[in-house]
């Protein structure tokens, strides 16, 4: 049915053109400038945005206090505070990225602020009189972990630290005949104990519940990537030793069968059934070792990290601040007030994490014990972050970690070589690297 | 409204002729007189007003603008980027076929092609048999049958997600199922740790999800099949497989086709079943990754590549209409 000549012909005009144009404009939407020019050291009101990523459940009391303390000491202020859940984060900071709706102050962990610097959409703050005056209340490692390979500048303030433990099954070492109180320190014991625990056991229980990742190379002394920045090597003999390791793992069943498609929650799961007998973990895992698998509690055995390095891997998170914030001087305030020494060993003392400014870790909090397991873990924790290390490089994106994870997967079943999956998966990263 | 004759000869445009040519004493082109109108000018000039030209767009304006908004502009934007190194952060140049021909040498996608192209050929023929028999046998009006009715629909609404969580607990190792085969002495089976059985057991999960909704289509169309052609056949000695043959099967067989359409779609776009039971990573090595997983995994994340995504979804999108196209062109010339 026609409905006239002329008025369709004029719609579906319109029709194409918005549906050419449209697009258009979305492409060229995205894409930062690198910043307002405008120095942070103005004055500090108005309002801005503060996104955190997935702290609003357990510590929104904390944060409402710090918010209202910021605003009642520069009066003029406004604090909006927006969480966003564990899942997708990467996803949420894309999308408010290409939408121009970036918050002012952002959590970011330096990988997913890597991609925004280069983006032109975070702040340098060495570049930034207001920000640059406070590098020095951080630890030189933390003020580091937000530099970019290939940018100049650091593009966030350290907040909070974090490194786990290894816990261990007691009941199961000592019944595979390992003696429960001299848990594997470094790789090579660990891969001596997993094979005794897979043969004493005919293969029904596994010591590891997760295939290698970046951070295992790196703390099995692997050299991840060049001095440049631009290209990765951790195909080097050492971390073909590494994986060929693994492989026999595997084949023992001293790594568990799923290993392959573990996530860390499934590999928690098989060790909260006694499946198997190592995992990584925090102090918070204790509680709920505690109230979940109460007969695995009272076999825990806690370890530090295995390394080969003498250096445990530590996880970094950072404040950035939104290179085009309107409100530069009050987002700089702000990101810094909420990572300064006093705040950081507060949220410290409510979270179990470890704060990134210089000296804090030197409070009795973290270094002296009261008898408790949590205690024991804390200062054990805070002692290793001394030398702890970031090991995962901050230009490594998660597609990198899928196309490590699958090469690693062929090697261990069998349908590559160590050497052939590593070769391969440098490749893939290489060429992510170009890409991105 | 074809007919010229319609059109007034001063009336606004030839919709408002339904109303003004009728007060002309014009017949709509049926030659049907619609309902009778009061006489007289006084009642017609107004009504011409109401149906003015640009009327049935306003009606239709709220649809477009949501069709345009979310159908049409993100279609039209996809298809655009995908002839662009777009990313996640950085605008896009044009490469040409550059992100088509790559797929031709990516691993990936054809790992991903072929999971998606296996799982309609698995998945399909269970959607399209399995609800019929299920229809069949909850037809019956027997005392009860609404409960299994229910029962067999609720799988459709549980969660996809926490529907796969529950297999996933059930195939696990140390689950329900490998307990069992253990203990009747067939040992343990790698359900969610092989290639081949985690994509099985993905498959298996779609149909028992489907199962229910597929049988509520059969049996409104079971519900259609008039009772008498099942008594002739009886009377004339057929048993009940071959009425189910001669005259369920021929009486449901659009129904069938369009089962088989909607649910090779689904099939072939399949994401959350094979996400939630193979992990992020797509099963060992990626090996059970299909086309849409690949889509979500290369296009999403600070680092995504939107262009080369964007490419795949094209891909994806001209596979299902091509399937579309072919059901249908099969269920036409069964016709003819």
């Amino acid at each position: 049915m026609r409905f006239s000549s002329r008025v369709p012909q004029r719609a579906a005009f319109a029709a194409a053109a918005v549906a050419v144009l449209l697009p258009l404009s979305a492409c060229g939407g995205s894409g930062g400038s690198g910043g307002s020019s405008a120095s942070g050291s103005g004055k500090i009101d108005g309002s801005i945005t503060f996104q955190t990523w997935n702290l609003k459940t357990g510590y929104k009391s904390y944060f409402n206090n710090l918010i209202a303390d910021f605003e009642k000491k520069y009066p003029g202020t406004h604090v909006k505070w927006v969480d966003q859940p564990a899942d997708n984060y990467a996803d949420k900071l894309s999308a408010d990225a290409s939408g121009g709706t970036l918050p002012d102050v952002v959590n970011v962990s330096p990988d997913l602020g890597a991609p925004l610097a280069k983006a032109g959409l975070a702040l340098d703050l060495d570049s930034d009189p207001a920000a640059a005056k406070y590098k020095k209340e951080y630890l030189p490692g933390a003020w580091q972990s937000s530099q970019v390979p290939g940018l100049k500048g650091t593009y966030a303030f350290p907040w909070y630290l974090n490194t786990g433990p290894m816990f261990y099954n007691k009941a199961l070492f000592k019944k595979a005949g390992l003696d429960p109180n001299k848990p594997p320190l470094t790789y090579e014991q660990l891969f001596s104990d997993a094979l005794t625990m897979a043969k004493k056991s005919g293969g029904k229980v596994a010591t590891l519940a997760n295939v290698p990742t970046i951070e295992d190379f790196g703390r099995y002394g692997v050299k991840i990537m060049n001095s440049k920045g631009d290209g990765f090597t951790f195909n080097e003999p050492k971390g073909v030793k590494l994986l060929s390791e693994y492989v026999k793992l595997y084949k023992a069943h001293a790594l568990d069968p799923q290993a392959l498609t573990a996530t860390p929650d499934s590999a928690g799961q098989k060790f909260l059934t006694q499946a198997v007998a190592m995992n990584p973990g925090s102090a918070l895992d204790l509680g709920h070792f505690k109230t979940q698998a109460p007969s695995l509690y009272k076999n825990i055995g806690i370890t530090p990290q295995i390394t080969s390095t003498g250096k445990v891997n530590m996880y970094v998170m950072g404040l950035m601040v939104n290179a085009n914030t309107k409100q530069k001087a009050t987002s700089i305030a702000f990101a810094h007030y909420v990572t300064d020494a006093k705040n950081q060993l507060t949220f410290a003392k409510k979270a179990a994490i470890f704060p990134s400014t210089a000296g804090t870790l030197d409070d009795p909090y973290f270094t002296k014990e009261d008898g408790t397991d949590t205690a024991r873990v804390r200062v054990a924790a805070a002692k290793s972050l001394k030398t702890a290390v970031n090991y995962t490089p901050v230009v490594f994106s998660d597609q990198m970690k899928t196309e490590l994870g699958n090469e690693v997967a062929k090697a261990l079943q069998g349908k590559e070589s160590p050497q052939a999956a590593l070769d391969a998966a440098v490749k893939s990263c290489d060429q992510l690297l170009k890409q991105s | 409204m074809s007919s010229p004759t319609a059109r007034p000869a001063t009336a606004a445009g030839p919709v408002a002729g339904a109303g003004a040519g009728r007060e002309a004493g014009a017949r709509p082109a049926s030659g049907r007189r619609f309902g009778s109108r009061p006489p007289g000018g006084r009642s017609a000039a107004p009504r011409a007003r109401r149906h003015l030209p640009s009327t049935p767009w306003l009606f239709a304006a709220p649809g477009l603008v949501i069709v345009c908004a979310f159908v049409l502009y993100p279609f039209v934007s996809t298809l655009v980027d995908s002839f662009t190194d777009r990313r996640a952060l950085v605008a896009g140049h044009w490469v040409g076929l550059a992100n088509f021909t790559e797929m031709l040498h990516d691993d990936a996608f054809w790992i991903g092609l072929r999971n998606s192209a296996l799982y309609m050929v698995v998945v399909v023929p269970a959607l399209v048999v399995l609800p019929l028999l299920l229809a069949l046998l909850v037809h019956k009006k027997i005392p009860g049958i609404g409960f299994f009715r229910s029962a067999f629909y609720t799988p459709v609404v549980a969660s996809i997600v926490v529907v796969g969580l529950i297999w996933v607990w059930m195939l696990d190792d140390r689950g329900l199922i490998n307990s069992v085969l253990e203990a009747v002495g067939i040992g343990k089976v790698g359900f969610l740790s092989d290639q081949w059985l985690l994509l099985l057991s993905a498959m298996f999960v779609t149909v028992w999800k489907g199962l229910g909704y597929y049988m509520i289509i059969y049996l409104s169309a079971l519900a259609n099949v008039p009772r008498e052609l099942h008594e002739a056949a009886s009377v004339d000695g057929a048993g009940a497989f071959r009425r189910f043959l001669t005259v369920t099967v021929p009486a449901v067989r659009s129904t069938m086709v369009l089962v088989g359409a909607l649910s090779s779609v689904a099939a072939f776009k399949v994401f959350s079943e094979v996400y939630v039971m193979a992990g992020p990573k797509g099963g060992p090595a990626g090996e059970d990754t299909t086309l849409v997983m690949l889509v979500e995994r290369t296009g999403t994340g600070l680092t995504g590549r939107v262009g080369y995504a964007s490419a795949i979804s094209v891909v994806v999108f001209v596979i299902t209409l091509g399937l579309m196209l072919l059901v249908l062109r099969a269920d036409r010339k069964e016709d003819a």
